[in-house]
């Protein structure tokens, strides 16, 4: 009851924000508000799907009362390794296996790299705020490293890496591919084995022990999540920005976290939803389109967003006596 | 007629949408031992929040010497000489004694910077008067329950405390401790400090209260003289029905051995022999620290076994984690229900259903309707009660959610059952009902080990009982020949060997 109340406060939220939006749409030549149109409210969901994938695997981290601070790091890493797959290695591969190719390989580095931090943290028993600190730094360097720091473009021409662009910069997959994760994580903590020992290990996890529960192995699955979403986020954004950029994803990780607190998702673990966190995600897109609509300068928006995280946050704090 | 050091009249509380007190009342008088009982849930610990300044009543006036006073906050109750033992004990764990006892007191004036000395002379002399020998550097985490509880007692004293509450001040120590607690108890009423005594333990009221307040769902029951009245009528007044709390040992003939554990040794216990047999209650009584979680820990592989033997049902075996033990059909309760065995933020089923997940999934996936199926039968077992199965576990009472951690752990069936201190500060009626699990448990051919810091407890439900100190086995006594005295004795005292 009381969790079902605190999940409607965000999407009272969410509500409010989009009535603000439409209010203060611009107006097009014909009358019609620009924040309405078709378009505009893809375009939103375009825009948050990257951070909004990543965000689902957070919470999973967050639940089991970790954070996981390297998947921005690890989004640059696969976005970097994408590009080269595409314009550097098997030359002579036909197009449609070599972008598969490409893609898987890159994705499953990404969750390799996420499968390490879940092992360092699970069996070093080192914070994973340290832990992840450190594969932050370190994957971006070697994001870097591998691509002497420069931008690999994928073509406008008519190679492999032009066509892998064209059809991975659709909005109907980049939305597809958020809505699918969505359903996935969504099912995984409310219907599965896994998801419920995922909310135990958060809760207490010493009694989680006692109970005899699998810490460790569900602790690596759950980092190895993150990096394979933001390996997945990772191609996409190759093929939204034609290139492969080891600068990519500076930040995302902190808006994935807001986006999962935002959502009501207890940041000591133990309580929160898949449910929240994409209220959460739809807060940000919103809210940013309407102050990108209304040429409301960046830096400012910052601060907008900043205000919005700690009311949200604080409106949805437990009252107990 | 005495004079009135606190009363307390109409308090209200409401948490959320639940009432807690209703028009509850509280009278203690100067230099008196006033105990508080009521089952849990009643209102004593809420009415001593209250009091302590820690939560504001909704409704109530407070008088204090006969001034109408208002305690918004735990300053203005040290500033009126009310001190509060909390049932868990609100020490710093990595200050250190000293600091635990100057920080936040108005009695000791700290400067800008930390004054050791000064800080070790205001606090000694009041450690003096509990009894706690220690030194005020070391961090309170290396100190035994019992060594805490002393000190939050000694803090409460620097405070210039007239009126102490203690709420359930033995549920963790063993009897040589509670002696020493009831000693310093009567020291304080005799320099006519009051203390207000909530506990749930019939015998230590009759020992030490002058006077008994009982409470029922948020309301003050009445009041009664401890002398002029006796434990059926206080129960009476607790629950509205009579209990028997008195019922021997059950005699009963227990089979094949199950456990047998010979020169077990890890950094907490000493070459620990014993067995355990089909349909047997084994009692493991000891002081706090003698090593009876230990062996708990020991056998359901929490703890490294740096030597002995065990051998389960006649096979060798060396416990490796708790999912070994599990597989092998042990099962622990741990002493510790809400830092050790609940998650305080999932519902009833789901803590119930939490280690027979992979059992009822398929594939992998979850099937509620198994769970609350389960969560039926086992009800009935241990006596549980509540609304709704999607109930969370923090809104239930101690029993309560003692009962739903015992569901957890009967619905895996295991052979052995290691029970940690399973009643401890929950209500007469969930022990009741839980001796009965127990019982059941046995006469299904199950074994069972009970560890408890109550005697009458050992004494009621064991067909034998193993006394420990200091990680050593000093004697094991068959239920009909124990006596609290023998226990006490192997216990507490080095040269005591049966």
């Amino acid at each position: 009851m009381r969790a079902a109340l605190r999940r409607a406060q965000s999407m009272v939220a969410l509500l409010a924000i989009l009535v603000l939006a439409v209010i203060v749409s611009p107006v097009a030549s014909d009358g019609s508000r620009i924040f309405l149109e078709i378009g505009n409210l893809t375009d939103i969901l375009r825009q948050i799907s990257l951070i909004g994938m990543m965000s689902l695997a957070m919470t999973f981290v967050i639940l089991t009362g970790g954070i996981d601070l390297s998947v921005g790091s690890i989004l640059a890493l696969s976005t970097s390794l994408t590009a080269m797959f595409l314009t550097r290695a098997w030359p002579t591969m036909p197009y449609g296996s070599h972008i598969a190719l490409a893609i898987a390989a890159a994705v499953a580095l990404s969750a390799v790299a996420g499968a390490a931090n879940g092992v360092a943290i699970a069996t070093l028993r080192v914070q994973p705020f340290i832990v992840t600190l450190a594969s932050m730094i370190g994957l971006r360097g070697l994001a870097k490293w591998l691509t002497n720091n420069e931008n690999i473009d994928i073509g406008f021409g008519r190679d492999v890496a032009a066509s892998f662009a064209e059809v991975f910069r659709a909005k109907a997959i980049v939305i597809g591919a958020f809505a699918g994760a969505s359903a996935v994580f969504w099912t995984l903590l409310d219907r599965t084995v896994f998801g419920r020992h995922v909310r135990a290990i958060g809760d207490n996890e010493k009694a989680a022990e006692y109970t005899g529960l699998p810490i460790r192995v569900t602790k690596v699955w759950v980092y190895s999540l993150t990096g394979l979403l933001a390996g997945i986020a990772g191609v996409l954004y190759a093929a939204e920005n034609h290139q492969g950029n080891p600068n990519a994803g500076v930040a995302y990780e902190l808006d994935a976290i807001a986006a999962v607190v935002i959502g009501g998702t207890r940041l000591s673990g133990g309580r929160g939803s898949i449910s929240g966190t994409i209220v959460g995600t739809l807060i940000m897109g919103v809210l940013t389109n309407m102050l990108r609509l209304n040429n409301v300068d960046s830096n400012v928006e910052m601060m907008i967003k900043a205000v919005i995280i700690v009311l949200a946050v604080a409106v949805q704090r437990e009252r107990n006596g | 007629m005495p004079e009135s050091l606190l009363e307390a009249s109409g308090v209200d509380k409401h948490f959320g949408g639940v009432a807690a007190l209703r028009g509850a009342s509280l009278q203690v008088h100067a230099g008196e031992v006033h105990a508080l009982m009521g089952e849990n849930g009643a209102g004593k610990s809420t009415v001593a929040r209250i009091v302590a300044g820690i939560v504001r009543a909704d409704a109530g006036s407070f008088r204090v010497d006969g001034r109408a006073v208002t305690i918004a906050s735990p300053q203005d109750a040290q500033r009126l000489g009310i001190g509060v033992i909390h049932q868990e004990l609100d020490l710093f764990p990595n200050l250190s004694a000293g600091e635990n006892m100057v920080i936040g007191n108005l009695c000791f004036q700290e400067g800008r910077w930390a004054r050791f000395r000064q800080m070790d002379a205001f606090c000694r002399p009041f450690l003096d008067q509990v009894g706690l020998t220690c030194s005020l550097r070391e961090p309170v985490s290396a100190f035994s329950i019992g060594q805490r509880q002393l000190l939050a007692i000694a803090r409460a004293l620097s405070m210039n405390a007239r009126l102490l509450l203690m709420d359930e001040p033995t549920s963790s120590l063993f009897d040589d401790a509670v002696e020493r607690l009831f000693g310093l108890i009567r020291g304080l009423r005799a320099r006519s400090v009051s203390v207000v005594y909530v506990s749930h333990k019939m015998d230590e009221i009759f020992r030490i209260a002058d006077r008994v307040t009982v409470m029922r769902d948020g309301q003050t029951v009445g009041t009664r003289e401890a002398a002029s009245t006796n434990s059926t009528e206080l129960i009476r007044m607790m629950v509205g029905r009579e209990l028997n709390l008195t019922s021997g040992p059950h005699a009963g003939a227990t089979g094949d051995a199950v456990l047998e554990v010979a020169d077990l040794s890890t950094a907490r216990l000493r070459d620990v022999s014993f067995s355990l047999h089909r349909g047997e209650v084994l009692g493991v009584a000891g002081l706090v620290g003698a090593g009876r979680s230990e062996l708990g820990a020991a056998l359901f592989g929490l703890d490294r076994i740096h030597g002995g033997r065990i051998r389960l049902n006649g096979a060798e075996w060396a416990p490796r984690s708790p999912r070994d033990a599990m597989r092998h059909g042990i099962g622990l309760v741990p002493e510790d229900r809400r830092t050790e065995g609940l998650m305080m933020s999932m519902s009833v089923r789901e803590n119930a259903s939490l280690a027979t997940l992979g059992r009822n999934a398929r594939a992998g996936f979850l099937h509620g309707a198994r769970e609350i199926a389960d969560l039926r039968a086992v009800s009935r077992q241990v006596a549980f009660h509540c609304a709704s199965p999607e109930v969370c576990v923090s809104h239930l009472s101690g029993g309560n959610q003692q009962k739903v951690l015992l569901a957890r752990w009967l619905l895996l069936h295991p052979g052995i059952l290691f029970l940690d201190d399973p009643t401890r500060g929950i209500d007469v009626a969930a022990k009741q009902d839980i001796y009965g699990m127990i019982e059941g448990l046995s006469a299904a051919g199950k074994a069972v080990m009970l560890v408890s810091s109550e005697l009458p407890e050992l004494l009621r439900c064991c067909h034998r009982i193993m006394v420990l100190r200091e990680g050593r086995v000093t004697a094991i006594y068959d239920g009909a020949d124990a006596t609290p005295e023998k226990i006490m004795a192997a216990a507490t005292l080095a040269e005591a060997h049966a």
